[in-house]
């Protein structure tokens, strides 16, 4: 600056424009039809297979390898960040993973990645899940060629934590979307994609049993990914559960 | 979402609410907290409701769950036991409160401040300055190094320099001019198509050939038709606007100086489509209603009484949208502007209704500023010409998107003597087009702001592909770094993901410490989706009461108007008096009360 000037100033001047803060963009377009794509899918709501250690609900930033053909009734839920009875009715509430194989086989997606992967992202610590859980996920699901990462959170925490391993995953080359029930958290934490069905923490991927919602979610929010052409965009999704605990 | 240890500080007056479920007997900390950043949001989403009488989150801070708590539930009193005894939560009104205060027999701490009309005490800002505000002096404020070293001040401390009557901050020195352009305009009253080109007597005669020329500007265009279109007879439908074209030539010298003949009272208007009938367009299209479709007065714009020589151009079928077709349309357009142009090269003898002088002035002792301008360059149809030999030309200009959309500097004269050719077709609202950079109104309010020290105007291109994004915006980084500056103001035309470049342009700058201030339109439609903590004052460009791009050509672009707001945004950040954080959501009356501030 020079020495000495003068400047015409203003008290009281208000900026105009409201800015959310988000990190870095990290970007990956979607080049291929939806019905050509290897999709995988992850959750940092707490599911596991029923014969793995459990989480540690007072945080965790370890990871579970679900093969994507398990039977629906081999998982569970370990989290104690929600309410966890509508995924112990029905873990598509929370890891759609049956209704993701009813999509690969009416075609509507090409195939499923051989294994999606489970945490438990409450009071996640951001640098372990920045810097080596979401790393290593993303590698090895580039390694199993996905094009297409799909992800619901669980609880506030959990939207963060899913979103930094989403990033990863976008970095790594792959085109990712969180269904968040939390949007406003996912939109903070720099997730690349989201989309936005009205429902409970603890059912981010649709009401249990109700498998033409939890269709309609996973279709919406695919159709969604190819309409959006750039980082940070969100769609609300016309689907509206409320559980009460 | 947890808080963490530093975040939590930041928020101990904020509303407590659980981040997560927490069972009953929970002792809360950090840990327990949502974010109290993204409670609008939330609030905006039906996730979560605030009520009167809940508890800061100081207040609840070491308190434990009586019951079990699901997230986003705001904590109230009776949720919890071992309250701490602190002042009551702030309403989520805070300026309720504040009202109440105004007026009431006790002075407040501000207004105290405010009584005496002397100035307050001088105190070391930010970065080692000192910064005086004197009330009398109507926003006047006097900036300079904090500590001994200050070589042009009395001896002793600061404060005599401010007690003075008449406060001048020392000999200003000498102003640097460069270069000096001056536009000459000569009127044009009426516009035949004859049979050949010419200017005399106010009437402007374009060679209806010129056409058929046209038509051979490339092997794209496969039909070009020529209308004039008079002020009185507007109303007629058009195909979409590409852009508005000045006619001016170089009399003497080169870009940017020397002398520009320009015709005032009439412009080319270059409309198109292809030849399925596909309209040349992007994000919207203003084809129309000439009366309807254009915003008449915008620097862009033609003018209220302008006469529209309107050339629709038709290309190839399916080019609209690659780089090649709209380029072709402009080519063919320029055949018969530039055939014009050697018409008013030569005008001696005839006396110009108006002079106008513009210097490239470098003046010493005062802030050093840049204007950076972001032009889009993601190809498709988003290309810029730069510096082309004629003003507003075609020839000679060298493409953005071929240059990598790296930084390029330009003069402010040569900006404003016709130095961008504009092929962008973005949203018509929010482009901006050749006449609108031949009188943009940031770069002759900065060039002639004597408080300010105008380096140059930085052109970037907004490239296609993430990693290109990143690239030029380090590189623009790096060339303010080298450039020295104290102040920056970042535009963008458009809206959506050129947002994105727009964002890291801005924290390119700011993140190396200099002031920035950011303008594009963004209201309703075009609401930020990425954002940095640089991006802390900006102005709006929206004019469109529903907050829209509302495809009305260069209705939401920049005016004088917020061409001043953002100038004096700049100085009040530069001078490090805060600007305050903007209304969650666009807001019409921010923009008018920040105009009223404007002197």
């Amino acid at each position: 600056m020079p020495t000495a000037f003068k400047l015409t100033t203003a008290k009281g001047l208000k900026s105009e424009i409201y800015v959310p803060w988000t990190p870095k963009p990290v970007w990956t377009p979607l080049t291929k039809p939806l019905s050509r794509c290897k999709v995988a899918f992850i959750t940092s709501g707490g599911i596991h297979k029923k014969d793995q250690t459990p989480f540690n609900t007072a945080g965790d930033w370890s990871y579970r390898e679900i093969p994507s053909d398990t039977p629906s009734d081999q998982l569970m839920v370990t989290h104690g960040g929600f309410d966890n009875s509508d995924i112990n009715k029905d873990v598509n509430a929370m890891l759609p993973i049956d209704r993701l194989r009813e999509l690969v086989k009416e075609g509507f997606i090409g195939s499923l990645v051989p294994t999606f992967y489970g945490f438990m992202g409450g009071g996640g610590n951001v640098d372990k899940f920045e810097h080596v859980t979401g790393p290593e996920i993303a590698k090895k699901l580039k390694a199993e060629g996905a094009d297409i990462v799909l992800a619901t959170g669980g609880c506030g925490t959990c939207h963060r934590s899913c979103t930094l391993v989403l990033r990863c995953c976008e970095a790594a080359g792959m085109s990712t979307c969180i269904i968040a029930a939390l949007p406003p958290i996912a939109r903070q934490q720099g997730a690349p994609r989201i989309t936005a069905p009205l429902v409970p923490i603890g059912s981010n991927a649709g009401e249990p049993n109700n498998p033409q919602m939890q269709m309609g979610i996973l279709k919406d929010t695919l159709n969604a990914m190819e309409e959006f052409d750039h980082f940070g965009q969100m769609k609300a999704l016309p689907y509206e559960y409320r559980h009460n605990v | 979402m947890s808080l963490s240890q530093e975040t939590l500080e930041a928020h101990l007056n904020d509303p407590a609410v659980l981040c997560c479920r927490r069972p009953a007997g929970t002792v809360l900390s950090a840990a327990d907290f949502e974010d109290p950043t993204i409670f609008p949001d939330l609030v905006d989403s039906n996730l979560m409701t605030l009520k009167e009488g809940g508890l800061t989150i100081q207040q609840a801070l070491g308190a434990t769950l009586i019951n079990d708590g699901e997230a986003l539930t705001q904590l109230t009193p009776d949720l919890l036991d071992g309250v701490k005894e602190t002042p009551a939560a702030p309403a989520d009104e805070p300026d309720e409160s504040d009202g109440a205060d105004d007026g009431g027999p006790d002075a407040c701490a501000c207004c105290a401040a405010e009584a005496p009309a002397a100035p307050v005490a001088p105190a070391p800002a930010a970065g080692g300055y000192v910064h005086l505000h004197l009330d009398k002096a109507e926003g006047l404020d006097l900036v300079f190094p904090a500590g001994a070293a200050v070589p042009t001040a009395p001896a002793g401390s600061a404060a005599p320099v401010a007690a003075s009557p008449e406060p001048e901050p020392e000999e200003t020195p000498a102003d640097r001019v460069l270069r000096t352009l001056v536009k000459k305009d000569y009127p044009v009253t009426k516009v035949v198509i004859g049979s050949e080109t010419s200017y005399a007597d106010g009437v402007l005669t374009v060679d209806g050939a010129l056409v058929e020329e046209a038509k051979k500007a490339n092997p794209l265009v496969k039909d070009v038709e020529m209308t004039v279109i008079n002020p009185a007879d507007r109303h007629v439908y058009s195909n979409t606007i590409m852009d508005v074209i000045p006619v001016a030539a170089k009399a003497e010298g080169k870009l940017g100086e020397g002398v520009t003949n320009v015709l005032s009272g009439a412009v080319f208007v270059l409309t198109g489509m292809d030849e399925a009938g596909v309209q040349v367009h992007e994000f919207g299209s203003c084809e129309g209603y000439m009366d309807e479709k254009i915003r008449y007065g915008r620097p862009g714009c033609p003018d209220q009484n302008d006469i529209m020589i309107r050339v629709d151009v038709k290309i190839e079928k399916g080019t609209g949208m690659e780089r090649r077709g709209p380029f072709a349309a402009h080519s063919a357009c320029d055949v018969i502007v530039h055939a014009c142009r050697e018409a008013i090269k030569n005008l001696d003898g005839v006396t110009p209704i108006k002079e106008e002088t513009f210097k490239d002035v470098r003046r010493a002792g005062r802030p050093r500023v840049v204007l950076v301008k972001e032009i889009m360059g993601q190809g498709a149809m988003h290309d810029n010409l730069l510096v082309p030999t004629e003003p507003c030309g075609v020839k000679g200009g060298q493409k953005n998107v071929d240059l990598g959309n790296v930084p390029v500097v330009l003069s402010p004269n040569e900006v404003l003597d016709g130095g961008i050719h504009a092929l962008a077709c973005i949203g018509p609202a929010t482009k901006e087009i050749t006449r609108h950079f031949f009188r943009e109104p940031l770069v002759e309010a900065l060039q002639t702001d004597e408080e300010l020290d105008l380096t140059g105007v930085v052109f970037i291109g907004s490239p296609q592909v993430n990693d290109e994004k990143t690239f030029v915006s380090e590189r623009l980084g790096a060339l303010v770094e080298a450039m020295e500056v104290d102040g920056a103001i970042v535009t963008t035309e458009g809206f959506g993901n050129n947002h994105i470049d727009f964002s890291e342009n801005i924290a390119a700058i700011g993140s190396r410490g200099v002031p920035v201030v950011g303008v594009t339109f963004a209201a309703y439609q075009g609401q930020l989706v990425v954002g940095n903590k640089y991006m802390d004052a900006m102005i709006e460009l929206n004019k469109d009461p529903e907050g829209f791009e509302n495809e009305i050509l260069a209705d939401n672009t920049t005016t004088p108007d917020d061409a001043a707001r953002a100038i004096l945004m700049l100085k009040t950040k530069m001078a490090g008096i805060p600007i305050e954080p903007p209304e969650h959501k666009w807001d019409e009356a921010v923009i008018e009360a920040n105009k009223k501030l404007v002197k």
